[in-house]
């Protein structure tokens, strides 16, 4: 009864004063519409980047010359480097195989290869922990006796990298200083309430309410014009999420980008969680030296 | 029942608003608080309340050291403490019986206690018929019973009143007081800060006089001021009559 009670009179806050509440809700659903839109787009391009076969950025050519020894060696020691994540051998069979699938119309170039093995080389091929390491994982290896060449992923790749971290920084700043708008716009909307019920409010402290009770009440108004921002903003992102993942796609048949729905529940998850603490917070500076005794 | 020790308080800018003020109040007492405005009576029934905290001195209420106490536990002290004022401090947006029930349901009363004791105690101030009315479809007599049916819902220790016929008419004051008087008889211990001379006189209880913070006279069956012989009226006659009379229904 006493639970049903509170909910009841976070609800009433809300309708007396639906414009200021409106004005809270707006702020809120604008900042995360923006963050939830940045995330689905990082997550395309962080699958353009993806696609550079699972993140090997980095191709070192062996030596015909190498015995297994030395080249079980060299992979050893570039495993251990800090910014390499994986590296794979992959022998000149292998590579005879991959030759074949990529270039299996054209008949002639295969021929060239059968009949000269040492054109296509056995090589290292390396995953970095981040995609930007590579330019690191390519100085280091140039200088390794018995690897003939380095081969890394160009530029295209520098500027993926680049553009998803300037979109981290951009949701970053909007969290800030949207999310300050939307704290204060949500403290204006508890102030409003807590005059609104003055009267009514020591009524309560005089017949002894705790101050918990009196509070209660603006805090859930908070978090629920901060989740219903947020729960706005979810639905808004959920249904422009394909043309989201295509905008910067480099991909060619970008409709078939598909967001995966378990990304998009968890991320949506966290954004209705960061909405109900954005309104937890407002309430929280909205009640900041008022409903003390 | 409440025990106020050296107490004075000075408000921000220097105002001494009570100076080593000291007075007991036993359990069952009925005691009045008189004196000019400005002479500390709102003052030592906010300090009860623990509305405010005394510069100086030390305060007991039912038995706790209330100077002491904790924010977190004031909710407590004021449970067992009912409070009436002049001004009635109704919401106007609740009925009578919501008034009432609103004292209970703030500190988590179950409904069925809420549906059991509001009429009674309505019954109890004369209202039992009114229990829908909004306070503006009320007189000011009426309102104050409210008031006083909210004070006393919670079967508290203490009634403290402020000024509690400072609204109304004689007439319509000597009811209420007929009212205070019936729940002082439960064994309620009431304090009521007054300057309605018409009243004290009548009832002849405990007077405490306040002026510029000092009590300057503390007098079983007192009058409203010392000494002075007064006309009696049609009012107080009908006051003193009451004394005599008791009340088994509470």
């Amino acid at each position: 009864m006493r639970f049903q009670y509170l909910i009841e009179q976070a609800m009433t806050n809300l309708r007396r004063n639906v414009l200021v509440v409106f004005a809270a809700v707006v702020a809120v659903l604008v900042m995360l519409t923006l963050v939830f839109g940045t995330i689905v787009l990082r997550w395309s391009i962080d699958q353009d980047i993806g696609r550079w076969d699972d993140n090997v950025r980095v191709i070192a050519f062996l030596s015909d010359d190498l015995g297994i020894a030395e080249i079980d060696a060299i992979q050893a020691e570039v495993q251990q480097w800090d910014e390499v994540e994986a590296v794979v051998y992959f022998s000149k069979a292998e590579a005879l195989i991959e030759f074949r699938e990529l270039f299996a119309d054209q008949q002639s170039l295969i021929q060239v290869v059968e009949e000269d093995p040492s054109v296509l080389p056995a090589s290292l091929r390396i995953a970095p922990v981040e995609a930007a390491d590579y330019s690191t994982i390519t100085d280091r290896l140039v200088v390794i006796p018995g690897i003939r060449e380095v081969s890394a992923a160009d530029e295209a790749i520098d500027a993926l990298v680049a553009r998803s971290s300037r979109l981290r920084t951009f949701a970053f700043w909007i969290v800030v200083v949207l999310g300050a708008s939307a704290v204060v716009l949500i403290a204006n909307t508890i102030r409003i309430a807590i005059f609104a019920r003055r009267d009514e409010i020591s009524i309560m402290k005089l017949v002894g309410a705790g101050n918990w009770f009196v509070r209660i009440p603006f805090f859930l108004e908070g978090i629920i014009e901060g989740v219903l921002g947020a729960a706005l903003a979810v639905v808004l992102i959920w249904g422009v999420r394909g043309s989201i993942a295509e905008l910067f796609s480099t991909a060619t048949d970008a409709g078939a980008l598909v967001v995966p729905a378990e990304f998009m529940i968890r991320q949506a998850l966290m954004v209705l969680g960061f909405g109900a603490g954005t309104g937890l917070l407002g309430s929280a500076f909205g009640m900041w030296g008022f409903l003390r005794d | 029942m409440i025990r106020i020790q050296d107490v004075s308080k000075v408000y921000e800018g220097g105002t001494a608003a009570l100076r080593d003020v000291t007075l007991e109040i036993n359990k069952g007492e009925f005691v009045f608080l008189v004196g000019p405005s400005g002479s500390g009576k709102s003052t030592l029934i906010r300090l009860m309340l623990r509305q405010e905290l005394p510069t100086e001195g030390k305060i007991w209420v039912a038995g706790k050291l209330i100077t002491d106490l904790p924010a977190w536990k004031v909710p407590l002290l004021r449970r067992s403490i009912g409070t009436v004022f002049q001004d009635f401090k109704l919401l106007p947006t609740k009925t009578v019986f919501e008034n009432v029930a609103f004292a209970l349901e703030v500190i988590g009363r179950p409904r069925h206690v809420i549906r059991n004791q509001v009429p009674q105690v309505l019954n109890l101030v004369g209202l039992g018929a009114k229990a829908d009315r909004l306070p503006n479809q009320l007189s000011g007599g009426e309102q104050q019973r409210v008031s006083i049916a909210r004070a006393f819902v919670n079967r508290p220790l203490i009634l403290l009143a402020d000024e509690p016929t400072g609204n109304l008419d004689p007439a319509t004051s000597v009811g209420i007081m007929r009212l205070l008087d019936r729940i002082n008889r439960t064994g309620t211990t009431v304090v009521m800060a007054t300057h309605d001379h018409a009243i004290v006189d009548a009832m002849r209880r405990r007077v405490v006089a306040l002026e510029r913070g000092r009590i300057v006279r503390d007098q079983s069956r007192g009058a409203y001021e010392t000494g002075e012989q007064r006309v009696v009226t049609g009012q107080q006659r009908t006051l003193a009559a009451e004394q005599p009379e008791t009340d088994g229904e509470l």
